[in-house]
């Protein structure tokens, strides 16, 4: 009782992203809300790794790679934003020493992170793999 | 706190690690031809299709096949009616008597809370995503749904959801909710002198968050299907009429859901970042409540078209003729549609605003009263003179009409101002949406689960079973929800774990609770019926390879989705398994039940055929 009549043969029935999309997405607005570094970044990277994922395997993009890296760049983006929203100016000493005491900023900057992880394996996976697989 | 960050760090590289792992395992296991050379890789020619499934647990996770995740939705659906149910059993066992014996006010609140919310959001959108998902690609003609893996996606999202918005149960540390369904502020802001200040709340409104994107996302699938995926002989003429509510509702939804989303995360902003959306000096809280209504006068009909558009398939079927005024039917679905963002400020009467905008939402309400009876209307002349089968899932389609009589009518009287202004916030509002919410959503679900058993299962149901079922949940509906009526007119306030006001020798308030907690009683025993029947019928029934269980040929009514498990019933006794010749479908009649018909020797019963 399983297969369909008529279903055309180029579409697939199975696809293991879909899951950790859904996934990724609450651990990562746990993350966040909470300001929890960790689950935040570790959230963050599951969604855009598992939306790079997905669009590459629905034939959209041929490999997932430049994909990642510009999720990573738009939370790099985000991230910062949220970050100096909260600061008078750009330097890593301010950055730091907001950390302590700013909640927001800590967000901010676990959001630039998991963009800076993205962005770095989309970045370097693309050139590793120069040769057709 | 740094051991702690160390551990949360292992944890997440842990998971990211077994994701990876779990991911290249699947993707290894399927064959799939890689693409030529690395170049050209445009859809068509991907190599990714697949025609098997993978076995056991695997296949349910990575499924994007209708069916399946027609069939994942239905079991959460149920699954989370159970916990809701079972939250309210303990509510009306501690309603027996006034005091709070059983449980103390800050759980019964929470459990009040969880009710409201799991029922709606993580059993009602669910269910109707259920059926939706498995039937209307069928009764379409559609290969699958639009996007299938943002079918799956939307799938996911539930259970992370449930997970959270249960959190405050089971968390350690965290106490749930206790907002109610409706998280007015200034109380579910959680500032000053409140006590929703916990991160039980937050998780609960996370989990809310997701259910919203989980239900925009289905939404968005279902417009696109019906618009672009029909079958060329499926017309909008004779498009079928629960399509039709799916369609409406899908497009509710697409307005509702993403302004709840907004709303809630404007809440979570005011509880932990200090911004001032609902604050008194802010926003106001009054905010909230329009926000908050203009999704959720909506959601009530995103709740109630799908139901009424089963009435409208299934009780043709056992009427043996066609719906009446099929027309008729579509246009006030769509009509509700509309103007139900019109009418959200009925829920605001008491609130102290502008008498005249009071004025006009009273009469947009009232005016949605004329649509709904239409629709009821139309049933009742469906049945009349129709050659009526009582079958379980017919039982049931007449139970909700029923209901839905007097749920519609109290609420009518709720629209008027005067009247709402002495019955708001009494037991009096909480039978009128139960009659609907419980006697429309839950009859109907359990009318589309007895209807298109044999679709499901390939068995059929015990039907002693599924009589027992619908007289229990009816009698016990009408138990408990007619006397939440009548205790509202005494003036019993809602959401309250005690209660002493006896008026009177013989206490009429206690005495309403208490057989509004017997038919409870009642309406659980029943379920429990069903669920025995459900797994015992379906584990242990005979096979039925009757590919017309209804006799729907009969009385010409045999619709596509019958077709197709009649071809699947076909193609796996002759050859055994479950591969199928790609449509056996031919030229057939198009005619759905009401839908404009193709085929004039269509009701050959009643000479005088009522409808057109
Ligand atoms: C005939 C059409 C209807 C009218 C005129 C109507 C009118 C009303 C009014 C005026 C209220 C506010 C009562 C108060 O709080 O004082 C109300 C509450 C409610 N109605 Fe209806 N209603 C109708 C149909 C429905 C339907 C189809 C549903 C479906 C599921 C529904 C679900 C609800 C719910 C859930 C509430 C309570 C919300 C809360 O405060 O928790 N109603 N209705
Ligand atoms: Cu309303």
């Amino acid at each position: 009782m399983d297969e369909q009549p008529g279903l055309s043969e180029q579409y697939r029935r199975v696809s293991a992203w879909p899951l950790f999309i859904a996934l990724g997405l609450p651990i990562a607005e746990i993350g966040v809300l909470f300001g929890l570094v960790p689950i935040a970044i570790g959230g963050l990277l599951l969604f855009v790794g598992s939306i790079a994922g997905i669009v590459q395997e629905s034939g959209y993009v041929e490999r997932p790679w430049n994909l990642l890296a510009g999720l990573g760049g738009a939370l790099v983006v985000l991230g910062a934003a949220l970050a100096l929203s909260q600061l008078p100016g750009f330097s890593p000493g301010a950055v730091l020493a907001a950390l302590g005491s700013n909640g927001l900023v800590v967000r901010g900057v676990s959001i630039v992170v998991a963009g800076v992880i993205a962005l770095g394996v989309g970045g370097a996976a693309r050139f590793v793999e120069q040769e057709p697989i | 706190m740094a051991s702690e960050q160390i551990a949360l760090t292992l944890l997440m590289g842990a998971l990211l690690v077994g994701v990876v792992a779990f991911i290249t395992r699947v993707e290894d296991w399927r064959s799939y031809t890689p693409l030529a050379g690395g170049g050209g890789g445009t859809a068509e020619e991907s190599g990714y299709a697949q025609d098997e499934k993978p076995g056991g647990l695997v296949r349910w996770l990575t499924t994007v096949d209708h069916k399946d995740i027609g069939m994942l939705y239905g079991t959460y659906a149920i699954v989370t009616f159970t916990v809701g149910g079972a939250m309210v059993m303990i509510m009306r066992t501690e309603l027996l008597d006034p005091a709070a014996t059983l449980i103390s006010a800050q759980l019964y609140n929470g459990l009040l809370t969880s009710h409201g919310i799991t029922m709606l959001f993580l059993f009602g959108t669910p269910i109707i995503a259920a059926f939706a998902n498995y039937f209307v690609p069928l009764i379409i003609g559609a290969d699958d749904m639009a996007f299938p893996r943002v079918n799956a996606i939307a799938f996911w999202l539930l259970p992370p959801g449930a997970v959270l918005i249960w959190a405050g149960f089971f968390v350690p540390g965290l106490a749930p909710a206790q907002t109610g369904w409706t998280m007015y502020a200034p109380l579910s802001v959680g500032v000053g002198a409140g006590t929703q200040g916990g991160a039980g709340v937050d998780l609960m409104l996370l989990g809310l968050h997701l259910t919203g994107v989980s239900a925009t996302m289905g939404a968005i699938n279902f417009i696109a299907t019906i618009f672009i995926e029909r079958a060329e002989d499926c017309t909008w003429a004779n498009l079928d009429i629960f399509s039709w509510t799916i369609l409406t509702q899908s497009g509710l939804i697409l307005f509702a859901f993403p302004l709840l989303g907004s709303a809630l995360v404007m809440l979570l902003l005011d509880r932990n970042f200090g911004t001032a959306f609902f604050a008194v000096e802010g926003g106001s809280p009054l905010l909230w409540q329009h926000l908050f209504w203009f999704f959720g006068h909506p959601e009530v009909y995103i709740l109630f078209l799908p139901p009424a558009g089963l009435i409208s398939l299934i009780l043709p079927k056992f009427s043996g003729r066609k719906l009446f005024g099929f027309k008729f039917v579509v246009y006030s679905t769509l009509a509700i549609g509309v103007l139900s963002f019109g009418v959200w400020a009925h829920h605001m009467f008491s609130t102290g605003i502008d008498p005249r905008i009071r004025a006009s939402f009273m009469a947009v309400s009232l005016a949605i009263a004329i649509p709904s009876a239409v629709k009821v209307f139309n049933w009742i002349t469906t049945m009349w003179s129709g050659r009526v089968r009582l079958t379980a899932p017919m039982l049931f389609c007449i139970g909700t009409i029923s209901n839905f009589i007097i749920g519609g009518i109290t609420g009518v009287f709720l629209a008027a101002i005067p009247v709402d202004l002495v019955l708001h916030d009494t037991y009096y509002v909480v039978g009128h949406f139960h009659y609907i919410v419980m006697g429309v959503l839950g009859f109907m679900t359990f009318a589309g689960l007895y209807y298109w058993f044999p679709i499901f299962t390939g068995k059929m149901y015990q039907r002693t079973l599924a009589k027992w079922h619908f007289w229990l949940t009816f009698v016990g509906t009408q138990f408990t929800f007619f006397a939440m009526l009548l205790l509202g007119y005494l003036g019993m306030p809602r959401r309250y774990a005690t209660y002493d006001f006896p008026i009177g020798p013989v206490d009429p308030v206690t005495a309403l609770h208490q057989v509004a907690t017997l038919g409870a009683f009642l309406i659980a025993i029943g379920f429990v019926i069903h669920i025995w029947n459900f797994i015992q019928s379906w584990s242990e029934g005979p096979v039925l390879d009757d590919e017309d269980p209804w006799d729907l040929k009969e009385i010409n009514q045999y619709t596509r989705e019958w077709r197709w498990h009649s071809r699947r019933l076909e193609t796996t006794i002759a050859d055994g398994s479950g591969e199928e010749d790609s449509d056996g479908e031919g030229e057939r009649d198009l005619a759905t039940d009401g839908g404009q018909d193709t085929d004039e020797s269509d009701d050959s019963e009643n000479v005088e055929s009522t409808d057109s």
